[in-house]
């Protein structure tokens, strides 16, 4: 490598689009009973993966090769788990397991030697169980044979790695591979997330697909909530300055009397 | 002659041909009539008209009749009333409807001429350009941190919003009612330089509902340079004060400093010309100016001066265009990106920000590392962040997570929590306020019915005995009330969000949960009322 590529380009921010969660589903019975282990009453995979889903894929994103800028993916399970900690170095990254109850798996992603960065950490929490309404998942799960014919659950967060100042050749190389952008429109159900209960009708609805719109949505919700909360303001304000007439009107009343 | 020429008046007024002559001429007898102009419209169209459209003229000339009501022509104004009146009712089939102007304060009743088919009940049609211009408000609060000019008192800034309002706007109006007792004397440019900057920095400072460049140009709208104003007003004033001799020197100064000019340069030309034949190299000394916009600009245009000097724009509340593009959202400094970069850079997900060019060579230890953009989502102060988060649930927003955490998103919600800051700042003013209010009220009842106890016999002061008492009553009362009134808030809290519009009696609660210091404080002053 030249001394020249070791060198970082300042001022420039890239960052790529990544989803990391699970798909669970219920294992049959007749399956369960026959298997070595018959308290595991689901089979689990998680995973990290580009945002973009492949057109007629059946997993939730991965459409690009993220494998150009990472170089493992950890996965740790839970302890009672043999070996927990389960380390993916070539794509695709992810780890199918079986298993019955839900708990948080520390995702660890380690970037190429080149790019010069630390492995960045952090956990998902891994959802076998159906969303509810209010996204809480404490209501009462559903007998297996419910949650059957309901099909997969998904839990997916969408996130961004960010880099700032990378050196020239790590810049290069993550120029060479632009990501597909997420589609403009809505072609399959929108994931579900917590922090957008309006999206819980489309969890019954089949592979769910990241997309521009739920960008878009987003932002006119905050959005919303925003012009809700200035609206709010310049009431109070309203309210405020009344009453300090009214204060001004007592004091003068008050030095009068 | 004029029963003949009325007769023909009505064929034109009804577009029906003339028996006797089948042409648009005007018979004979009204020729000298029409041939005079008439008021109300200029030499030139006049002259465009000409004499032989006298329906025209005759229409354009009838109000110059009505406003001078000459004896000799009263018995022709009042057949043009009568026709009029006879082709609005049968020809174009209209009434006189009495109408209410609802943007108007006082209930003035008008009439007007409308077409009959027209619902009498309608609003008036003109009512919304009565638009009632916004004359901002502050608190004390807003006035002590934004607001403090060592030249103002808020007494006074206070009067003058409200002779502004009062006016409209309309500056002139209110320099010249403008009196605040004990002040000093204000010009128009002081009012108006203290109006715009008051209400350029609450827009500034107050949590903007639009996006940055709409707020940019509101900013901008409210734009005003005083000393420029004042320059520009002394400018045109010693224009119009200089005497005609005066003015005819500078005339012919400037013919004098274009002839020198001109001169000039055909001196060097002809130097340069007889330098390159006779040795055939250039002068290599400055030509002069070459361009007469140098001089436009150095002595200014007389023509464009005599046309400023008119105070076309005396009155312009901006002082001109310059002042809102300089204030633009486009600063020089940044660099330009062609389309094609951008796109390049949206591809690739690329961010360019300016470096600032430092001394010190970059080290590992400066370096921000790479991380997940859900991981450096805007917080709320550590101070206000319980209750900024409690307003934003009701709100069904998340505080700690987004579904997509891109940088547009991340800055929305950093947007959301300072304008939710900002709410539960004023909450905070208000709470303050209310409980001052409350305890002057009780010191007040309280005086009032010491003093009733007193002199007792006074009906006003037996009055406000009264409602001490009353008082005192009520602020236990209100102690507990309150209490309830907040189980009751925690509850109603996000449904009255939502429909905040919806009036409440009470104070509406809505986000308020929030507000914490309500309790303590009743206890306060129900302690201050059992000593």
């Amino acid at each position: 490598m030249s001394n020249s590529d070791r060198v970082r380009v300042r001022g420039v921010t890239i960052h790529r689009p990544i989803i990391y969660g699970n798909t669970a589903e219920v294992i049959p019975l007749e399956e369960r009973q026959s298997s070595s282990n018959t308290a595991h009453t689901h089979r689990w995979t998680v995973a990290v993966r580009s945002a973009v889903s492949a057109p007629d894929s059946d997993i939730v994103g991965g459409a690009d090769d993220i494998s150009y800028f990472i170089k493992r993916v950890s996965f740790k399970l839970h302890d009672t788990y043999p070996n927990p900690n389960r380390n993916i170095d070539k794509p695709p990254y992810e780890v199918t397991e079986t298993g019955w109850g839900e708990f948080e798996i520390q995702i660890r992603i380690v970037f190429i030697s080149d790019c010069g960065e630390k492995p960045i950490t952090f956990y998902h929490h891994l959802k076998l169980h159906p969303w509810t309404v209010d996204g809480s998942g404490e209501a009462e799960n559903p007998p297996p044979e419910v949650a059957l014919k309901a099909g997969p659950v998904h839990s997916w967060q969408y996130d961004e790695i960010v880099f700032n100042d990378p050196f020239q050749s790590f810049l290069n190389l993550l120029t060479a591979h632009p990501p597909t952008p997420l589609p403009k429109a809505k072609r399959r159900p929108v994931p579900f997330h917590t922090a957008n209960p309006a999206s819980f009708a489309d969890t019954k609805a089949g592979i769910p697909e990241f997309s521009q719109v739920m960008i878009q949505e987003e932002a006119e919700r905050l959005e919303n909530a925003r012009k809700q909360v200035i609206a709010e303001q310049e009431k109070w304000r309203t309210v405020l300055i009344e009453k300090e007439n009214e204060l001004a009107r007592l004091k003068k009343e008050m030095a009068e009397a | 002659m004029a029963g003949g020429a009325s007769a023909a008046d009505v064929r034109s007024i009804l577009a029906l041909p003339s028996p006797s002559t089948p042409g648009p001429s005007q018979p004979k007898p009204t020729a000298p009539k029409t041939a005079r102009k008439p008021e109300g419209i200029s030499r030139e169209l006049y002259s465009l008209i000409g004499p032989s459209a006298p329906s025209l003229t005759a229409q354009l000339a009838k109000p110059r009749l009505k406003q001078k009501p000459n004896l000799g022509r009263g018995n022709k104004v009042a057949k043009w009333r009568v026709l009029a009146f006879v082709w609005r009712v049968y020809v174009l089939k209209e009434e006189w409807q009495e109408f209410s102007n609802p943007g108007r304060a006082d209930s003035l009743k008008l009439c007007h001429w409308v077409k009959a088919t027209t619902d009498p009940t309608a609003e008036y049609q003109f009512a919304k350009y009565n638009v009632p211009s916004t004359v901002y408000t502050y608190s004390q609060d807003e006035y002590n941190r934004l607001l403090e000019d060592k030249d103002w008192t808020k007494e006074e800034t206070d009067y003058l919003f409200n002779v502004v309002r009062e006016y409209d706007l309309r500056f002139y109006v209110v320099a010249d009612r403008y009196d605040y007792p004990g002040g000093q004397p204000r010009t128009i440019e002081d009012l108006k330089d203290r109006y715009y900057s008051v209400c350029r920095r609450l827009i500034r400072n107050r949590p903007w509902a639009g996006d940055e460049s709409s707020k940019v140009q509101l900013v901008a709208s409210f734009f005003y340079d005083k000393d420029r104003e004042v320059t520009r007003k002394k400018y045109i004033a010693s224009l119009e004060n200089r005497t005609p001799d005066q003015i005819a020197e500078e005339e012919a100064l400037y013919v004098e400093v274009k002839r020198l000019e001109q001169n000039e340069r055909r001196f060097a030309k002809e130097r340069d010309e007889l330098l390159k034949t006779i040795a055939g190299v250039d002068s290599g000394l400055p030509g002069v100016a070459a361009d007469d916009e140098v001089q436009i600009a150095l002595f200014g245009d007389p023509k464009k001066k005599k046309k400023g000097g008119n105070g076309m724009d005396i009155d312009s509340p901006i002082s001109g265009p310059s002042g809102i593009i300089s204030l633009g959202p486009s600063t020089p400094t940044r660099r330009v990106q062609s389309a094609k970069s951008v796109a390049y850079d949206a591809l690739h997900c690329i961010l360019r920000s300016d470096v600032m060019p430092t001394n010190v060579p970059p080290t590992k230890a400066a370096h921000q590392p790479v991380y997940l953009r859900s991981s450096r989502l805007p917080m709320p102060k550590a101070s206000m962040a319980p209750k900024i988060n409690q307003a934003l649930a009701e709100l069904d927003v998340s505080h700690t997570r987004l579904v997509m955490p891109t940088r547009e998103n991340c800055s929305q919600l950093e947007g959301l929590f300072d304008a939710a800051a900002a709410l539960v700042d004023t909450k905070k003013v208000v709470d303050k306020v209310d409980q001052e209010i409350r305890v002057l009220k009780a010191r007040l009842a309280g005086r009032a019915s010491v003093g009733a106890r007193s002199e007792g016999a006074d009906a006003d002061s037996k009055n406000q005995g009264e409602q001490a008492e009353d008082g005192e009553r009520d602020a236990e009362g209100e102690a507990e009330g309150e209490a309830t009134e907040k189980a009751d808030r925690a509850v109603s809290v996000a449904a009255s969000v939502r429909s905040y519009s919806r009036k409440r009696s009470k104070r509406s609660a809505s986000v308020s949960s929030v507000d914490t210091s309500t309790t303590s404080a009743t206890r306060a002053s129900r302690k201050r009322q059992r000593n």
